[in-house]
């Protein structure tokens, strides 16, 4: 089995999991006898990642710059059989979530995690987060740095950092290494974007103050260029201001975005510069040698040279539609020439989307040990990648991606959907989002259909806290309630692709759960009818404006 | 040591401060103060964490420094690292707790005042050892 | 914790603290998994009784509340609410079985 090449625990890294656990164990305990009253004892839960949902408590595991070893995600499946139903759920934040544990469970499943270096401290509560990163990270072609090498670091000053352990509300952290934005670093409470300057210096662009959810809001540059040994000191810069000077009176208002609203990003950069330069010369700067030894552990694979061009690729590419069509959508281009990036989607036609089950994650596992080193990754569109996948191999990989079902040639199409689990699932819902996505994809199964319309990203949420981030989706839908009733009000024009970020704009009244895929339909009925050559759905709306597909959904205006 | 929670007299050389202070612009009232109480008034807001930090690593306060309002025995570990030396908790098992809290956490990822190297620090003592012999 | 005393009737629901699951309270101040056993309160001074006794019982459960329900001509109860419906009999689509090679 190849070792998988990213970062990888020293006896440090392990011993603090460890005690982290026995920490957690204790507390259960504490609170299974009565000794911890739950006001007391749920901020101590969450931070280990354990939410109670509406039918059992929910454990959402940490999966770092969403990249696995096929040894840890068999552990996921193995987790997931022995103290779950079988399956999990691939998140918007790269993490992994099973929805029926128990509580009396939870060290146990947790301590089964350590022995694989995982954990799932901090997923949750008022504390910096999981740090997410590109899902093609280190194997894509138009890559500056690779952005995990950051996020490691991150990962580490962040983990029960003890002046930040108790923030106004949660923290989360994206890090891009690529021009073409695959983490959706500017909706992000902090965004950091790798670039080349003009003397050839490679530092990050600082984005505060970005995120989805009642109050969406797209993040401002606080620093153009900062220098890479300085992230930790900026970064701890940042959070001490918003620690002291974040809102505590109003959870809707207490996030980093709601204080550079409020104070603007000029007042917001004095501030942190202010900070920051008082601290410059501290432990924080990293020592290159620091440096040094994470980004070896992220070097690319040695990989052998294959061929770019393979004859019996090309002859089943010919022969085979649907391969060929999966060959356009669910593959991109990799550094090396005689490789491709692989996308399994984990949405096929009529299934909750996101959703594996303990036997499919192993498969993806064994796919990935012949064909990939052994490495997977999770995107934030909720399907997995197989990073490193010589050509040669590609007809091998999806044949085997086909028995599990993970072979539909549907990335970034319209069923390739991301949704919240909604109102089946979680206690914050109010409307469901997991069966409109099935409608929606069953409606739209056909693959050469899905090509024509080409790329188009709906994302779903089941409440406005838009963990489905359905304000950045081509075409968005938010379930609300009203009297009872479950209304899904529609959004266009929302981007997180390609450098662009642009919140949507809603189209017109919420329309009943059994008229969305109705809705869908006309939307790209207009936008066929519409459209001129090479336009994505997106480009057409950009054209035309709101005006053409609100007529075609509601109807004329009387 | 774990002080139960009483009505501060304010003796000379005694500053109790709302979590809403700014430490940094107290100037010369910090001369001379021999204990510093700062408050949390419900353990969920953290802002004396960064007020201890202050005190202790950017002005040098080396006096007592306790925690008082809500103080509760698994914030210890960060109370401790943030650098407050005494508590004022009503919460049974409190001073067990403490002694325990001391020995919870043998590896921590961030430098802050309390003196503990790093595992990055340690990290690196290992690859200049390593390199040297 | 009460919710919307309106005349509606009402049953205490709340989750058992060592698993989560869904309970309600029955004829014997005891937590039952099984809603058609919920003992149900008809009217606002049963409900404020009801409340109390759920309250009794609270050690074992997070997240008490009293919430409405319908009881159809056949005695069937039912919530109310499309959340507590959810509580009440589960996902409304089906998830992947353990063990599935694929969905369906």
């Amino acid at each position: 089995m190849p070792d998988a090449h990213f970062y990888h625990y020293d006896d440090y890294d392990r011993t603090l999991v460890r005690e982290r656990v026995e920490q957690f164990r204790d507390q259960v305990r504490r609170r299974l006898a009565g000794e911890l009253t739950e006001e007391q004892f749920k901020p101590l839960r969450l931070t280990n990642g354990l939410y109670l949902q509406l039918h059992a408590y929910m454990l959402r595991i940490a999966i770092p710059y969403g990249t696995l070893s096929t040894r840890q995600l068999r552990q996921l499946a193995a987790v997931a059989r022995k103290y779950d139903r079988g399956y999990g759920h691939f998140t918007t934040r790269q993490n992994l979530q099973l929805n029926w544990i128990k509580l009396e469970d939870a060290p146990d499943a947790v301590a089964m995690l350590a022995e694989v270096d995982m954990h799932s401290i901090q997923t949750s509560g008022n504390v910096v987060r999981n740090t997410t990163a590109d899902h093609f990270a280190g194997a894509a072609a138009d890559e500056i740095e690779d952005p995990r090498v950051w996020c490691e670091i991150i990962r580490q000053w962040s983990t029960l950092h003890p002046e930040f352990s108790f923030l106004p509300r949660k923290f989360k952290i994206a890090v891009t290494g690529s021009p073409n934005d695959r983490a959706a670093v500017r909706v992000h409470d902090v965004g950091l974007r790798l670039w080349r300057n003009g003397e050839g210096q490679v530092g990050f662009e600082v984005i505060v103050g970005g995120g989805l959810g009642r109050t969406p809001m797209i993040g401002k540059t606080v620093r153009e260029f900062l220098p890479k040994d300085e992230l930790l000191a900026y970064l701890e810069a940042v959070l001490r201001v918003y620690n002291r000077y974040g809102r505590r009176d109003n959870i809707y208002k207490a996030r980093i975005k709601i204080l550079v609203h409020e104070i603007g990003v000029e007042k917001m950069r004095e501030e942190v510069e202010a900070e920051y330069a008082a601290m410059k010369d501290s432990a924080l700067r990293l020592d290159p040698d620091t440096i040094e030894a994470i980004t070896r552990q992220f070097a690319l694979p040695r990989l052998v040279h294959k061929p770019a061009m393979v004859p019996e690729v090309e002859r089943l590419r010919l022969e085979d539609r649907d391969f060929a069509l999966w060959l356009k959508s669910n593959t991109a281009q990799h550094k090396l020439a005689g490789y491709r990036i692989v996308t399994a989607s984990l949405k096929p036609a009529g299934a909750p989307p996101g959703d594996a089950s303990s036997v499919q994650m192993e498969g993806v596992a064994d796919i990935a040990d012949a064909y990939s080193q052994g490495e997977v990754r999770v995107s934030h569109e909720q399907n997995l990648v197989l990073p490193h996948v010589a050509v040669e191999d590609l007809p091998a990989v999806y044949r085997a991606l086909q028995r599990l079902g993970f072979a539909e040639a549907n990335v970034g199409k319209i069923t390739d959907i991301i949704a919240c689990p909604g109102l089946d699932y979680c206690a914050l819902a109010n409307a469901r989002s997991i069966p409109v996505a099935q409608r929606i994809s069953n409606h739209f199964a056909n693959l050469a259909k899905q090509h024509d319309i080409g790329d188009l990203k709906i994302k779903i949420s089941g409440c406005i806290n838009a963990c489905g981030h359905h304000h950045v989706g081509h075409i968005g839908i938010l379930g609300v309630d009203k009297n009872g009733v479950e209304l899904y009000q529609i959004t266009l024009g929302g981007d997180v692709d390609f450098g662009q970020t642009a919140l949507g704009t809603i189209l017109g009244p919420a329309v009943e759960a059994d008229r969305v895929v109705e809705a869908v339909d006309s939307l790209v009925a207009t936008y066929l009818e519409a459209r001129t050559d090479g336009e994505r759905f997106v480009d057409t709306y950009r054209r035309i404006g709101a005006e053409p597909f609100k007529e075609r959904v509601y109807g004329n205006p009387q | 040591m774990a002080i139960p929670n009483e009505e501060p007299v304010q003796p000379e050389g005694m500053l109790v401060l709302p979590n809403t202070v700014d430490v940094l612009k107290l100037g010369d009232q910090l001369d001379g103060a021999k204990l510093i109480v700062l408050e949390f008034p419900k353990f969920t807001d953290g802002r004396a964490y960064t007020q201890a930090r202050l005190l202790r690593e950017r002005l040098g306060y080396k006096g007592e420094l306790r925690a008082s309002g809500a103080v509760y025995v698994d914030q210890i570990p960060f109370m401790l690292r943030c650098g407050f030396d005494s508590f004022a908790s009503t919460q049974k098992g409190f001073e067990e707790a403490l002694v325990k809290a001391r020995k919870k956490f043998s590896v921590v990822y961030q430098p802050v005042g309390d003196g503990r190297a790093t595992a990055a620090e340690l990290r690196l003592q290992r690859i200049r050892t390593q390199a040297a012999a | 914790m009460a919710k919307n005393l309106s005349g509606e009737l009402h049953v205490a629901t709340a989750n058992r603290l060592a698993d989560g699951a869904v309970v309600y309270l029955d004829d014997v101040a005891l937590w039952t998994t099984r809603l058609d056993r919920a003992t149900v309160a008809r009217d606002k001074r049963t409900a404020d009784i009801l409340l109390e006794r759920a309250k009794a019982q609270s050690a074992s459960v997070v997240d008490l509340l009293l919430i409405a329900v319908v009881e159809s001509d056949d005695g069937t109860i039912e919530p109310l609410s499309l959340r507590e419906k959810i509580r009440a009999s589960g996902l409304t689509f089906a998830a992947i079985a353990a063990d599935a090679v694929r969905y369906a």
